[in-house]
C-alpha cells in the first residue's frame, strides 16, 4: 500500500524533477559543509534575490519553448525595460504604479512582435528574437537617452515596490518575492496544464499541424507564448530594479541563457511539446544555486559563465539523446 | 527602364560579382553620400569627408569582415555561430595576456589567439555535427563558456596589447602601414582564400550541398558530420584572426564582452546574401555587408547619435533579410 | 440491404497528364463495411481526397444521406460527418488522449478546462467500443493500433456517420487487428457506412460485405465478398490488356557470378529475415504493395538505416555496411523513390550533383576540385544520358523528373557503382521518359552493372525484371524467374496472409 503510494508520488512529481530535488538537496549539504559563510541567512536572501528576476523570466521563456522555439530577447529585454520604467518615474514623474504597468507593458508589446514574426511570418524563433534582443538593446538608452536607470530607494516615494520583494522587519530581511513566485508559478501551471491557451501551446510544441486540422487558430495561440514570454520579462524587469540599484543600458545578453537553461533543466524539451513550470521553478532553483554557492568554495564569479554555458550544453544534449532514443523505440 | 535593367543585369562585370552585390556597393556610395550630406546639418559644420574617418570605418570593417566570412561557413551549413563576437574577445584576451605578462614572442600569441579560436570552434561543431545540438543553443552556450574563460585566464583585468612604439608591435603594420589600410588588403586576401574554399574545394562543396539537403548528401556517401564540424572550426578559426585585427586597431579588450558583434558579423553575411536557410552563401557579399556595417556605425556616431541606434538598425536590417529570403523562396515553390 | 448513406456516381477527375479517375462509382450502406481494393495508383485514395473535398471533382455528384453534397475541405466533410481516419495519424504525442480527442472542443468551466469531464466522455467513448484505453495516458505512448482506436473514437465523438479506414491495418499487430475488427463489427452494428481501404485479402474476406475493385482510375466491378473467392478478386485487379514487350526469359546467363549476396538481414518491424542474391547482368525486380519493406531492405543494405543483424557479401566477400559511405565504397548505389529528399540537392546544378558520390576523385592538391575534369566528366554522362538540359550550369530543381532521375544516375555511373538499387525508378515521370529510363536500365545491365528495381507497378516489373522477388509485411513471400512470372501470381504472394 505504502509502496503503491510512494510509487504514485514519483510518478506525479516526475523522475526528472525528483532528480533536480534530490541534486538541490545534495549541493546544499555540500556547500554548507564545504562553506561556513555560506551557511549563513543572508546567503538565502543573496540567493533569492538573483533568482527572483531569473525565475520569472524562465517561467516566461518556458511558454516559446514549449512551442518548440526560443525567446533570446529577454534578456537584453529586462534592462531596457526596466530602464523605460525608471524613465517614467525619474524624468515624466509618473507614480510607480503606471512605471510598472509601462514596464510589462514593453515586455508584452515586444512579445507580441516576437510572436506576429514568428507566427505569421513563419521566421525561424531563433533569429527573430535575436533580432529583437539587438533592437531592445538599443532601444531602452535611445528612449530614455542613454541615462542608466535607478528605481525609488528605500525611504523614497515609491519604494514601496521593494517590499514586494523584500521586507526588513527589525533588520532582519524577509524574502517575501518568493510568496510572489510561489504564487506565479502556481498560477502559470494551472494556466499551462488546464486552460486553452496552455493547451493549444503544448499541441503547437507537439504537432502543429494536427492542431491546425482540428480547426483551431494555432497563429493565434502561437502568439500567446511569446506574449506570455515578454509579459513575465516585464515582471522580471521589476524584479531586477528591485534587486539592484543601478541598472546600465544596454547590459542583460546573457540572462536569458539562464533562464532557458532553468527551464530546459527543468525538462522541458528544446522540440516543444512537454515541459512544466515546476520543473522550471526546479531548474532555476538548481542554477541559482549553483550560481550563488560556488563563489563560497573558492570559484570566482567568473565562473558563472562557464557554468551556465556548461549546463545548457549538458542539458540540451540529454535531452537530445532522449529525443532520439523515443524517436528510435 | 526595365529593359535598360536587364541589359544592366547582362553586362559581364555585374553577372560576375552578382546584381545583388552591385546594389550592395551602391548602398555604400549612398550611405556615404547620406552621411556626407547629413552629418554638417546635425553637428553643425563638423564633416563626416576624412580620411580618418575611412579609416575608422575600415578598422570596424576589418574584425567584423572576419567574423563573418567565418559564420558564412556556418551559415552555408545550415547553422548558425552566436559565439563569434565573445570568441574572438576570448582569443585576444588570452594570446594578449601571454604577451604581456608570459612575454612569449608575438608570432606565437597570434598563433594561439587563432587556436583558442579553432578550439572553440571544434567544440561547437562537435556538439552540432556529433551530438546534434540546435546550433543556436551550443554556440550561445559557448559564448557565455568564452566569456568567462577570458576573464579567468585575465583575472577579470582589462588586456592592452603593446602601443605602437613598443616592441613586439608589428602586429599594428597588420592592420594600417605607413597610413596605409593593409588590413583592407589582408581581408580581400583572407576573402579571397575563403572563396577558393567555399566554392572551388571539396570541403567548400560539401557544407553548401549540405546546407541544402543533408539527407541527400549522407545517402551519396560523404561523412556529413566531419564537414560540418570543419564549418563551425572554420568559423572559430576566423573568430581568432579577427581577435588580431580587433586588437591591432583598438588596442585594449575588456573580459565578459563581444556579444554585439555576433549580431553585426551575421547582418554582414545575411546582406551580402548568404541565406539563413542554408545552401546558399556569398563570400563577396559578406566583406561587403561588413563595410555596410562599419560605415553604418561611423556614420551614426557621425552625426552625433548614440551606438544604440546601430543595435536597433543592426536588429532591424536582419530581420529585413531574412523575411525577404523566406518570403522569396515561398514565392518560388 | 440496408439504406444507402452514401452514393458516389461518375466521378471525374483529370491531373495535367493523368485521368486519375474515370467515371467511378461508389455507394455504401449504414451498416456495411465495404472495402475499396486496387493496385498503387489505382485511384482508390484520390476518389476518397474527393469525397472529402481535399480535390474538387471534374464531373458526376455525390449523395450523401439523401441529400446531394460538395465539400470544400476536410472540415467541411467532418461536420457533415464523413471522417477518414489516416495511415498516418494526427496526433499530438505529447497530449493525453482525452485531450486529442477533445482538441478545439474543449469543455469548459469558466477559464479552466474541464479534463476531468473529458476523461469522462472520452471513457464512454471507448465503452461504446468496446475498447480498454486510459483517457489521460499519452498518446505518443500508446501504440500505433491504440492510437488509431483513439482516432476511431475521435471520428465517432464527431458524430460521423460515414468512416473511412485508409490501409488502417499496415502497421498494426495480428491482435491489433482482431481488435481494431472487433471494433469495426460493432460500428457496423451501429449503422455506421465504412470504407475499408486495404490490400489484405485475407482482411477483406474476414470483414467486408461488398468489395468494389478499382484500375488504372476506374471502376471495374462490385463484388459481395461472401460470394466470391480471392481469385476473382485478384483478376479483376491485375486484369489488364497486357504493355507492350513484357521480358519472356531470363537474359542473364545461368553462370553469371553472383555480385550481392545478402542473408537473414533484419531491421526493424519491416525487414524480417531477408536472404537474396543478385547476380551481374541481371535486373533484379522487388515487388510487392506499398509498405511491404522493400524500401526498408534497400536502405538497410545501403547502410542508410541501422541493421539488427544479417550478412552482406559483395562478389563473395563479406563486407561490413555500416553506412552508406561504406556501400558506395563497395560500389552500391542507390537511387532513392523519393528523389527529391533523398537523391538530389535541388539548389545545386547538375554538375555539383553528378559528382557529389565521388568528389574525392576530382581533387587535386590540396582540397582544391579539378572543375575542368568534373564537367567534362558530366557533360559527357549528360550526352551519354540524353539528360534534358540547357547546360551542365542548370539548377537541379528547374529540370523534369526524370531528367533529375538521370542526374542521379549519373551520379552514381561516375562514382563506378556495379550494383544500383532503383527504387521506384519512374516514380513522378511521364510517360516517354519513362521509356527512357527502361532503355537506360536495359544499357547498364548489358554493360555489366547489376539492378535491384523495387516497383510497385506491376507491368514494370514484368517488363524489366529478370527474377522477381515479391515481398509482403518485411518477408519475401516467393521468388520467380521472370519466365513463370504472371501478374497473378505476383499479387498472390503480395497479398499473401502470413502465418505468423
Amino acid at each position: 500500500m505504502t509502496r503503491a503510494t510512494g510509487k504514485s508520488i514519483i510518478k506525479a512529481i516526475g523522475t526528472q524533477r525528483l532528480v533536480i530535488i534530490g541534486v538541490l538537496i545534495v549541493l546544499f549539504a555540500f556547500f554548507s559543509i564545504a562553506s561556513e559563510s555560506f551557511r549563513r541567512y543572508t546567503t538565502l536572501i543573496t540567493m533569492s534575490s538573483y533568482m527572483y528576476y531569473i525565475m520569472l523570466m524562465s517561467i516566461g521563456v518556458t511558454f516559446p519553448l514549449l512551442t518548440g522555439g526560443v525567446d533570446l530577447s529577454i534578456g537584453t529585454g529586462v534592462i531596457c525595460y526596466s530602464i523605460v520604467g525608471s524613465f517614467i518615474i525619474r524624468q515624466m514623474g509618473m507614480p510607480i504604479g503606471v512605471a510598472m504597468l509601462v514596464t510589462i507593458g514593453m515586455g508584452v508589446a515586444i512579445g507580441f512582435f516576437n510572436g506576429v514574426i514568428v507566427a505569421k511570418l513563419e521566421l525561424p524563433p531563433f533569429i527573430t528574437t535575436l533580432c529583437s534582443m539587438m533592437i531592445v538593446r538599443g532601444l531602452g538608452s535611445i528612449l530614455t537617452g542613454g541615462m542608466s536607470g535607478v528605481w525609488p530607494m528605500a525611504g523614497q516615494d515609491g519604494s514601496w515596490f521593494r517590499d514586494l520583494f523584500k521586507v526588513t522587519i527589525d533588520g532582519t530581511i524577509y524574502p517575501v518575492g518568493m510568496v510572489l513566485i510561489i504564487i506565479l508559478v502556481t498560477v502559470m501551471s494551472i494556466v499551462l496544464n488546464h486552460t486553452r491557451v496552455g493547451r493549444y501551446i503544448l499541441a503547437i510544441g507537439s504537432n502543429k499541424e494536427a492542431l491546425k486540422l482540428s480547426g483551431v487558430n494555432a497563429a493565434r495561440w502561437h502568439i500567446m507564448a511569446y506574449v506570455f514570454s515578454g509579459f513575465f520579462a516585464g515582471l522580471a524587469a521589476i524584479a531586477y530594479a528591485g534587486t539592484f540599484s543601478n541598472i546600465t543600458p544596454g547590459t542583460g545578453a546573457g540572462l536569458e541563457l539562464d533562464a532557458i537553461g532553468g527551464a530546459i533543466i527543468g525538462g522541458t524539451a528544446m522540440t516543444g511539446g512537454s515541459g512544466s513550470i515546476i520543473g522550471t521553478f526546479l531548474g532555476v532553483c538548481l542554477i541559482s544555486l549553483l550560481k550563488t554557492g560556488l563563489p563560497y568554495i573558492g570559484l570566482q564569479a567568473n565562473w558563472q559563465q562557464i557554468i551556465t554555458g556548461a549546463i545548457i550544453i549538458t542539458a540540451v544534449t540529454i535531452d537530445m539523446a532522449r529525443n532520439r532514443k523515443q524517436r528510435a523505440g | 527602364m526595365k529593359a535598360a535593367l536587364q541589359k544592366f543585369k547582362n553586362l559581364r562585370f555585374v553577372k560576375l560579382i552578382g546584381f545583388n552585390r552591385v546594389v550592395l556597393i551602391l548602398i555604400i556610395f549612398l550611405m556615404y553620400g547620406f552621411f556626407t550630406i547629413l552629418t554638417p546639418i546635425l553637428r553643425n559644420g563638423s564633416s563626416f569627408v576624412n580620411y580618418n574617418r575611412v579609416m575608422s570605418a575600415l578598422n570596424y570593417a576589418y574584425f567584423i569582415g572576419f567574423l563573418g566570412l567565418g559564420v558564412t561557413f556556418v551559415i552555408a551549413t545550415g547553422g548558425i555561430d552566436f559565439s563569434i563576437g565573445p570568441v574572438m574577445f576570448c582569443s585576444a584576451l588570452i594570446s594578449g595576456y601571454c604577451l604581456t605578462k608570459f612575454n612569449l614572442p608575438l608570432w606565437f600569441c597570434i598563433f594561439i589567439s587563432i587556436a583558442v579560436g579553432a578550439l572553440f570552434g571544434s567544440i561547437g561543431g562537435y556538439f552540432v555535427a556529433f551530438r546534434h545540438l540546435p546550433s543556436f543553443i551550443t554556440s550561445m552556450a559557448l559564448m557565455q563558456v568564452a566569456k568567462g574563460v577570458g576573464s579567468i585566464f585575465t583575472k577579470t583585468q582589462s588586456v592592452t596589447w603593446p602601443a605602437a612604439e613598443a616592441t613586439s608591435s608589428w602586429y599594428r603594420y597588420l592592420v594600417k602601414w605607413n597610413n596605409l589600410p593593409t588590413g583592407f588588403v589582408i581581408l580581400c586576401l583572407v576573402a579571397a582564400i575563403c572563396a577558393v574554399v567555399l566554392y572551388k574545394t571539396r570541403a567548400g562543396r560539401y557544407m553548401l550541398c549540405l546546407g541544402s539537403n543533408k539527407e541527400a548528401v549522407r545517402l551519396s556517401g560523404v561523412d556529413t558530420r566531419r564537414w560540418e564540424m570543419l564549418a563551425y572550426i572554420l568559423s572559430g578559426t576566423l573568430a581568432g584572426v579577427a581577435a588580431i585585427f580587433y586588437v591591432g586597431a583598438y588596442t585594449t579588450v575588456q573580459p565578459g564582452l563581444g556579444d554585439t558583434f555576433n549580431n553585426e558579423a551575421i547582418a554582414a553575411c545575411v546582406m551580402g546574401g548568404t541565406s539563413m536557410a542554408g545552401g546558399s552563401a556569398s563570400i563577396l557579399g559578406t566583406v561587403i555587408g561588413a563595410i555596410i556595417v562599419a560605415l553604418m556605425q561611423e556614420g551614426i556616431l557621425a552625426m552625433g547619435f548614440t551606438i544604440s541606434y546601430q543595435y536597433v538598425l543592426t536588429g532591424l536590417i536582419v530581420l529585413g533579410a531574412v523575411t525577404a529570403d523566406i518570403m522569396s523562396r515561398k514565392r518560388r515553390n | 440491404m440496408n439504406e444507402v448513406i452514401l452514393t458516389m456516381e461518375g466521378i471525374d477527375k483529370s491531373f495535367p497528364g493523368v485521368h486519375a479517375l474515370d467515371h467511378v462509382s461508389l455507394e455504401v450502406a449504414k451498416g456495411e463495411v465495404h472495402a475499396l481494393m486496387g493496385e498503387n495508383g489505382a485511384g482508390k485514395s484520390t476518389l476518397m481526397k474527393v469525397l472529402t473535398g481535399i480535390y474538387s471533382r471534374d464531373a458526376g455528384s455525390i449523395v450523401y444521406d439523401g441529400r446531394k453534397v460538395c465539400f470544400s475541405s476536410p472540415r467541411e466533410a467532418q461536420a457533415a460527418g464523413i471522417v477518414i481516419v489516416h495511415q498516418e495519424l494526427n496526433m499530438m504525442g505529447h497530449l493525453t488522449v482525452a485531450q486529442n480527442i477533445f482538441i478545439g472542443r474543449e469543455h469548459t468551466r469558466g477559464f479552466l478546462i474541464d479534463d476531468a469531464q473529458m476523461n469522462d466522455a472520452a471513457r464512454q467513448l471507448f465503452r461504446q467500443l468496446n475498447i480498454d484505453i486510459d483517457p489521460k495516458e499519452k498518446m505518443g505512448r500508446l501504440t500505433v493500433g491504440k492510437q488509431q482506436m483513439c482516432e476511431i473514437a475521435k471520428a465517432i465523438s464527431h458524430e460521423a456517420k460515414v468512416i473511412i479506414f485508409d490501409e488502417p491495418s499496415a502497421a498494426l499487430t495480428d491482435t491489433e487487428i482482431e481488435q481494431l475488427f472487433r471494433i469495426i463489427r460493432v460500428l457496423r452494428n451501429k449503422q455506421y457506412g465504412i470504407v475499408y481501404i486495404s490490400h489484405r485479402m485475407d482482411e477483406i474476406k474476414q470483414i467486408t460485405d461488398r468489395v468494389t475493385v478499382m484500375r488504372d482510375g476506374k471502376t471495374v466491378g462490385t463484388l459481395i465478398t461472401a460470394q466470391s473467392s480471392k481469385d476473382d478478386i485478384v483478376r479483376m485487379m491485375v486484369g489488364r490488356v497486357i504493355f507492350e514487350k513484357p521480358k519472356t526469359v531470363s537474359h542473364v546467363p545461368a553462370d553469371a557470378p553472383v555480385v550481392l549476396k545478402v542473408a537473414n538481414l533484419n531491421a526493424g518491424r519491416m525487414v524480417r529475415d531477408v536472404s537474396f542474391e543478385l547476380r551481374k547482368g541481371e535486373i533484379l525486380g522487388f515487388s510487392g504493395l506499398m509498405g511491404a519493406g522493400r524500401t526498408e531492405t534497400a536502405r538497410a543494405v545501403f547502410g542508410a538505416d541501422i541493421k539488427e543483424s544479417g550478412e552482406v557479401f559483395i562478389n563473395g566477400k563479406k563486407v561490413q555496411i555500416h553506412s552508406p559511405q561504406d556501400a558506395v565504397r563497395e560500389g552500391i548505389g542507390y537511387l532513392s523513390e523519393d528523389r527529391k529528399r533523398y537523391g538530389v540537392v535541388l539548389k545545386k546544378n547538375i554538375v555539383e550533383n553528378s559528382t557529389l558520390a565521388c568528389l574525392r576523385r576530382y581533387v587535386k592538391r590540396g582540397d582544391l576540385i579539378d572543375s575542368t575534369a568534373e564537367r567534362k566528366d558530366t557533360t559527357a554522362y549528360v550526352a551519354a544520358l540524353k539528360t534534358k538540359t540547357p547546360g551542365i550550369e542548370q539548377l537541379v530543381m528547374n529540370l523534369s523528373g526524370g531528367n533529375q532521375q538521370k542526374v542521379v544516375v549519373a551520379k552514381w555511373l561516375i562514382s563506378n557503382s556495379n550494383i544500383l538499387i532503383f527504387d521506384e525508378p519512374t516514380r513522378g515521370i511521364d510517360v516517354g521518359a519513362k521509356q527512357e529510363i527502361y532503355e537506360l536500365m536495359n544499357l547498364l545491365v548489358k554493360e555489366g552493372k547489376s539492378i535491384i528495381m523495387i516497383s510497385s507497378e506491376m507491368p514494370e516489373i514484368l517488363r524489366m525484371s529478370d527474377r522477381i522477388i515479391v515481398m509482403c509485411e518485411g518477408r519475401i513471400t516467393a521468388e520467380f524467374d521472370v519466365a513463370e512470372a504472371t501478374q497473378e501470381k505476383i499479387m498472390n504472394a503480395a497479398t499473401r496472409d502470413i502465418a505468423v
